[in-house]
């Protein structure tokens, strides 16, 4: 059957599932302007009832006392606590932002194009024409299946009335090998060493095959005993240990774990430390803190954003999840769900550390320059981090100096997934590392909001950190 | 002096480095006052209404509402206009009063409610979803005074709420500031416009150096110290008649207007005859300090 005939259905199945979910995002966004409208209307028009009705001053102390009575609905406790209010602030906020659709569409198109990129390539896998010289022989026909079976690639065969003719069909592209049985095997082009291209892999393979039926038959062997020979079977290997149950498609699939929490947690760090910098350059942060503590202000925002990004990732992993089931892509099948799932669990491990060391360094900018100067030492371990666990997932062989920085909570959120990606962490060691970054993040919180607190009411200028370690606030 | 219905600052002391940024300050905001809040640039006006919300830890001294010492949660009753101003530039006005008015305890139904009335009554209500960077730098402090106000607070500080207004601006927001304290509210506000000041306040505290120079209500400042007189001597506008007068300073002349202290014992008919011999006296009055005079004698 015609593979592209195979995956057609799916490739609907896909098509409805982000229809589903654009339909679904427009409708949510249509609703709470709604609501937003609704609101404001109903505002509107009580105020202005009330405006008819209360002729004084204290008459309208009065109603506004009888209104908090009425106005009072079942919230959870948390809800109506100011770090809930700060958090819901800046949930609103990002939402509003047009930036953020933009963002997420662009990593939506960029996951849906690695899930759906490779499927599509497969499924059009190009048959290589092989020309023989003369008649095709059974022995050049059982070393091209064989070859394309041990390459993963097909191939056609086809006669060639002359050496000539296939010379010049090979170098018009017709053919893209040939074959002749005093001459050996034709390419347009040398291949490479280096080259793993499928007709670079297919010839290799071609030639090995052919040349091993060339010695079957030099040697006289009569076709019992060939039989025999093409029987022979590797002997036994033993380990002692069992192989790691990772694929090639665990490994991919690890690979854009790390991508996402590397894009994300870069992002969600910038709008910490962007977020509270403009709240200290806009002044907006002494009005704010006239009313609620820093730890209540600081706690929202981080809760606030901190949100925001586990919808986007959950929005996103979940897209790529349903795509890739939906195209029946490799690269999210077996144990990827719960790989992509541990991913998200790290963006938000991550997140949660360095979301107050970002905090604390824009409490102390007040401009956009000295945002830069700040973001550029924070990020070296991140980027540390993710140069490392590129190339451990190519090895898949980690050094000791790798697997420590599994451990490190600056480098833990990710090298570990890659870590369990290529079956060189286990569960209890992925919990170990987990409950170290945890336990890190309660004493960096606290020595950030501590940082905060002191430098973000300073005014005068870059604050540095010896000064506010040593100051007192204000 | 204590205040018991009112703020009460108890010697205030704040050093920067080798500067003195407030000095022993004490003094009251009662209730039902528009008190004017003055002092010469880095006298500690600023760092005094920080101290008040929390934002500027003190080395020594108290401050005190209505006996009690002043805690987040009373903090919450008071309103607060700073000197920098304060306002998300991106955010809608109408969202931006609301959450400030949230974060004062306001349910979402009153805040949105008080948010729309305050609107209203500071002529900003058609500016509801606009993008505050988008507004003129009077209605963005219009803005900023509706969230000092949205949850009827009991006590208003405001940092130069005047700064920068138009006329208009300055009648609106000079009202809200009268009605608010005939309602029962403390008002503390500083401005170097001191003619407004003198127009608004019942009371003002004066300090420099993070000390406290002259307190009282506007009248009592203005009638005490020496006599003041105004004259008006035609052909003589820069008041050489009087500069050999003893017992008589000139304070300034404008505009013709000469105005001169007289000394305890000095007698104002002589001052007078003394006029009279320079010229033709078109204007010969008594008249009370102006704030500027009382401002300018405290700090000297």
């Amino acid at each position: 059957m015609n593979p592209i005939g195979e995956y057609f259905p799916a490739t609907i199945g896909a098509r409805g599932t982000i229809t589903v979910v654009v339909v679904l995002l427009l409708v949510a966004l249509r609703l709470i302007r709604h609501l937003r409208a609704r609101s404001i209307r109903k505002a509107r028009s009580a105020d202005i009832s009330q405006a008819s009705v209360n002729s004084d001053d204290n008459s309208r102390q009065l109603t506004s006392a009888s209104r908090k009575q009425k106005s009072k609905r079942f919230q959870l406790p948390w809800a109506r606590s100011y770090t809930a209010q700060v958090a819901g602030r800046e949930i609103r906020e990002r939402l509003r932002a047009k930036s953020i659709r933009i963002v997420t569409f662009m990593i939506l198109a960029a996951v849906g194009a690695a899930v759906v990129i490779p499927v599509l390539t497969k499924a059009k896998a190009k048959t290589y024409e092989v020309g023989v010289v003369g008649p095709i022989s059974r022995d050049t026909s059982v070393a091209l299946a064989q070859a394309t079976k041990a390459t993963g690639t097909v191939a056609r065969l086809a006669s060639v009335v002359s050496k000539k003719t296939a010379d010049q069909e090979v170098k018009s592209g017709k053919l893209d090998i040939a074959y002749e049985c005093s001459a050996g095997i034709l390419t347009n082009q040398a291949i490479a060493a280096t080259d793993t291209s499928g007709k670079a892999r297919l010839v290799r393979q071609l030639s090995l095959e052919i040349g091993i039926a060339e010695a079957f038959n030099e040697a006289k062997l009569s076709p019992s005993q060939i039989e025999a020979i093409s029987r022979a079977k590797p002997v036994k290997v033993f380990s002692l240990q069992p192989p790691p149950k990772v694929t090639q498609s665990d490994r991919n699939t690890a690979l854009l774990g790390i991508i996402v929490v590397f894009v994300m947690l870069n992002q969600y760090n910038t709008w910490t430390l962007i977020g509270v910098m403009e709240e200290k350059s806009s002044r907006v942060v002494a009005v704010l803190l006239s009313t609620i503590k820093p730890i209540q202000l600081l706690g929202g925002k981080v809760i606030g954003i901190g949100t925001v990004a586990l919808a986007q990732a959950g929005l996103v992993i979940a897209f790529a999840l349903a795509l890739g089931k939906a195209v029946g892509s490799s690269l999210l099948s077996g144990t990827a769900p719960s790989m992509l799932a541990a991913s998200l669990v790290w963006l938000l491990v991550g997140y949660a550390f360095y979301c107050w060391v970002y905090a604390a360094a824009g409490s102390m900018a007040e401009r956009q320059d000295q945002v830069q100067t700040l973001a550029i030492p924070l990020s070296i371990p991140i980027v540390a981090a993710y140069v490392i666990a590129l190339s451990t997932v190519s090895s898949a062989h980690p050094s000791l100096f790798t697997v420590v920085l599994g451990y490190i909570p600056l480098t833990a959120p990710l090298v570990m997934p890659v870590l369990v990606g290529i079956g060189h962490a286990t569960w209890w060691e992925l919990l170990v590392s987990v409950c170290i970054s945890l336990a890190s993040t309660v004493l960096v919180a606290r020595f950030a909001a501590t940082i905060y607190r002191r430098a973000v009411l300073r005014t005068r200028g870059r604050v540095r950190i010896r000064d506010v370690v040593r100051a007192s606030n204000g | 002096m204590s205040i018991v219905d009112g703020l009460e600052v108890t010697g205030l002391s704040r050093h920067f480095g080798e500067i003195t940024a407030l000095d022993g300050l004490s003094f009251g905001v009662p209730t039902g006052q528009v008190i004017g809040f003055l002092g010469p640039n880095g006298a500690g006006k600023t760092t005094t209404m920080r101290a008040v919300f929390g934002l500027m830890d003190l080395e020594s001294g108290s401050i005190t509402w209505k006996g009690e010492p002043v805690s987040q949660h009373i903090r919450r009753k008071f309103g607060y206009m700073p000197e920098e101003r304060g306002l998300y530039p991106g955010m809608l006005v109408g969202d931006q009063v609301e959450y400030l008015g949230r974060l004062h305890g306001m349910t979402a139904i009153d805040a949105r409610r008080e948010t729309l009335n305050w609107l209203d009554r500071l002529e900003i209500a058609d500016r509801f979803d606009s993008r505050v960077d988008s507004l003129s730098h009077g209605n963005q402090q219009r803005v900023q005074l509706a969230a000092a106000l949205v949850h009827d607070p009991e006590l208003l500080i405001l940092d130069e709420p005047l700064s920068g207004l138009d006329p208009t601006g300055i009648e609106t927001i000079g009202g809200v500031l009268t009605e608010q304290a005939r309602q029962g509210r403390g008002v503390l506000f500083s401005s170097h416009q001191l003619d407004q000041v003198e127009d608004l306040c019942e009371s003002v505290v004066i300090i420099e150096s993070g000390k406290l120079v002259a307190a009282g209500t506007v009248d009592d400042l203005a009638t005490q110290g020496p006599r003041r007189l105004v004259v008006r001597v035609e052909g003589d506008r820069d008041g050489q008649w009087a500069r050999d007068l003893s017992g008589v300073t000139i304070s300034e002349f404008s505009r013709g207007d000469v105005r001169l202290i007289l000394d305890n014992g000095t007698d104002s008919d002589i001052v007078l005859k003394a006029a009279m011999q320079s010229g033709k006296v078109t204007q010969f009055s008594f008249e009370r300090r102006r704030m500027s005079e009382v401002f300018r004698e405290a700090i000297s």
